[in-house]
């Protein structure tokens, strides 16, 4: 606490880039690639959900979901071949 | 109460907040109101046992009850156990923003949050109905048919629009370096997997959207009823 009383804030702003790194534009070469991977992990979750809708209820589902289609198996793709 | 609204909020606060936020404690703290409480409100079958809040909407919301939760006093709280007790200032900003996002958009259903508790006045816009106490799938469906579901719509539509808060790129020099945890885990854990890691709760508020809406709309035909305080066909809760 400060003399005069007020409760020191030293939280840092954020760099002006990222506010320019944020705006939108269309994705690009290999962000195709990255997009259209999450698109078919979403459609197969979504199947899967409507499917079992027990599926959709956890957020830890869905984390162990993502890790496994979308780092494990292309990890391993990328091993194989 | 939101269903989407919550896994995405986040990303959108820390697209256009001015400050560094960590992204951990912000989600922590943009689930936490209901990560106690949402399991009671519908109920679970232990055994022979069924386990469910007398009045779900009084528990989840109210007082007595754990309403309080959903208060700004809470945030603040355990805002400043983190910045206090383990020392971390931009974990207890952050999740009190989180949890304020939380505590705010939860006031757009018809029973609405105790934002300034201990005053226990229930803030209400009752833009759409509380059904909870339903049970799970019917509290889907008639958030998925009224207003919430267009609301968490617009979440899902900001996010699109900001999609590049999303990329490797943004990440490793954003958000990894705005909060020390994400290289603690770096330890044990690639840059690959904390990536995907950061960016699932934006694909589970999206994906589970789209499923509960085809559930609801496609599976089971559940009429739309995009009027103030609808769906008219399910039996809203009110403070």
């Amino acid at each position: 606490m400060r003399q005069d009383g007020a409760v020191p804030l030293d939280l840092e702003l954020a760099p002006a880039e990222a506010d320019e790194d944020a705006r939108f534009r269309l994705p690009r070469g290999h962000e195709w690639v990255v997009l259209l991977g999450y698109v078919a992990a979403a459609a197969l979750y979504v199947v899967i959900g409507v499917t079992v809708t027990d599926f959709l209820l956890s957020v830890f589902v869905a984390i162990a979901y993502l890790l496994i289609v979308a780092w494990l198996v292309p990890l391993a793709v990328r091993r194989l071949l | 109460m939101s269903w989407a609204a919550h896994d995405l909020e986040p990303y959108a606060i820390q697209r256009h907040t001015r400050w560094k936020l960590a992204f951990i404690p912000l989600l922590f703290g943009s689930y936490s109101p209901d990560m106690m409480t949402k399991w009671f409100v519908y109920g679970i079958h232990l055994g022979p046992w069924d386990l469910k809040a007398t009045n779900p909407a009084q528990f989840h919301r109210g007082w007595p009850g754990f309403g309080f939760t959903h208060s700004l006093v809470y945030g603040a709280v355990i805002g400043l156990f983190f910045w206090k007790v383990c020392g971390s200032q931009v974990w207890g900003i952050s999740f009190m923003i989180g949890q304020w996002a939380h505590a705010l958009t939860d006031t757009g259903d018809t029973v609405g949050t105790m934002l300034l508790f201990p005053w226990t006045y229930h803030f209400h816009f009752g833009a759409w109905a509380y059904a909870g106490q339903t049970g799970r799938m019917t509290d889907a469906a008639a958030y998925f048919s009224g207003l919430g579901g267009m609301w968490d719509l617009v979440w899902i539509v900001f996010g699109l629009f900001s999609w590049r808060v999303l990329t490797r790129s943004y990440f490793e020099r954003y958000v990894y370096t705005a909060d020390g945890s994400w290289s603690f885990m770096n330890r044990a854990i690639p840059t690959a997997a904390l990536l995907v890691l950061y960016r699932a709760a934006f694909f589970y508020g999206t994906s589970r959207w789209i499923a509960w809406t085809l559930w609801a709309h496609v599976v089971h035909h559940y009429p739309y009823d995009l009027s103030w305080g609808g769906p008219h066909w399910v039996h809203a809760a009110h403070p």
